[in-house]
């Protein structure tokens, strides 16, 4: 009876830890699907190049994976957006380095103080600047006026309104205060129904 | 006074047609770019997984190699024949043979070794002188 239970008991573990393993290796690889369309999304919008965006997005596929896939499944998508808002900012960085050796100066405002960005609040009769314009004009022209925002501001855009995080956990994703997620969504949103406004 | 309308989060009503045109370009991604997406998540995943599954198969082995490793001890031992225990020399067999200073130093010589290949001459030679004076 006793050589019955040791020999019962570490196979009975070693299955339920096979199991929890496989289980938790499925749940990563949902995770990763569910998010990594929106992600590429957000990466091109930032490179505006869709071979630099898919590697963007598998280096913070990579580091997700290597540095976060512990944590629990709940705390996996601010984690992730981390990750990857990390790799753009990197990107970015590199990209602005590059401009300057070739002292190629463009005014794409990336500095988010170059612009004077008061909110000018519409009526709240009006419909927005998307509903005047149809079908794949309204895709071209969001996608257009969401590549030319400076990245914070794109970022803070995206994580609010698209992932819809709250203030806090988009504040964590990019590791800035609350008061500068406000200030670069609030800029964010303006500059959009300006663009958007111009195009329709 | 101008005022915006909001949608359930605080945001801006448009924002929800934005949010709509996004998902919408999200799932309009061509097969190519899904393809890559799909080989990014595998390859993230594959780092992970080796570690894990080497662990397991590494156990086993390990105790496997182990238990061979016991055996073939065991069988060497078992198979290696008993030789008795030799019995203890005389004490005078032993003082007897011990090397003196002395040997050493006529052994490292060279100029003695010719004496010491006629030993047995000059053995006789010291009784025959023996012989004569007694």
């Amino acid at each position: 009876m006793t050589h019955t239970i040791a020999l019962t008991a570490p196979a009975t573990w070693n299955s339920a830890r096979v199991d929890a393993a496989h289980t938790g290796e499925r749940t990563l690889d949902q995770f990763l699907k569910s998010v990594e369309r929106r992600a590429l999304r957000m990466a091109e919008l930032a490179t505006s190049n869709r071979d630099e965006a898919l590697d963007l997005v598998q280096d913070a596929m990579f580091g997700f994976v290597r540095h976060y896939a512990a944590k629990p499944a709940g705390e996996w998508a601010p984690l992730f957006y981390r990750v990857l808002d990390s790799r753009l900012n990197d990107w970015h960085r590199r990209r602005n380095v590059r401009s300057r050796w070739l002292a190629v100066w463009t005014h794409n405002a990336d500095d988010d103080d170059e612009r004077d960005e008061i909110a000018q609040a519409p009526d709240s009769n009006d419909p927005g600047p998307l509903l005047r314009l149809a079908g794949d004009e309204a895709g071209q022209a969001l996608n257009a006026a969401l590549a030319r925002l400076p990245l914070r501001q794109r970022q803070a855009f995206l994580l609010r309104v698209w992932e819809g995080f709250d203030v806090a956990a988009t504040a964590s994703t990019m590791r800035c205060s609350e008061g500068s997620v406000k200030t670069h969504l609030s800029r964010a949103l303006a500059a959009l129904r300006h663009e958007l406004e111009d195009h329709a | 006074m101008k005022t915006s309308s909001m949608n359930t989060s605080g945001l801006p009503q448009w924002t929800d047609q934005a949010k709509q045109l996004l998902d919408e370009s999200a799932r309009n991604l061509d097969a190519a770019a899904l393809s890559r997406l799909n080989r990014a998540r595998q390859a993230a995943l594959a780092q992970r997984a080796p570690r894990r599954r080497a662990a397991w198969l590494f156990l086993p082995a390990g105790f496997a190699g182990a238990c061979a490793l016991l055996l073939a001890v065991d069988v060497w031992h078992a198979r290696r024949p008993q030789t008795a225990a030799l019995p203890a020399p005389p004490a005078a067999a032993v003082a007897g043979n011990a090397l003196n200073s002395a040997d050493l130093d006529m052994i490292a010589s060279g100029d003695d070794m010719e004496m010491m290949q006629d030993l047995d001459f000059y053995a006789w030679l010291d009784a025959q002188d023996q012989g004569n004076s007694g």
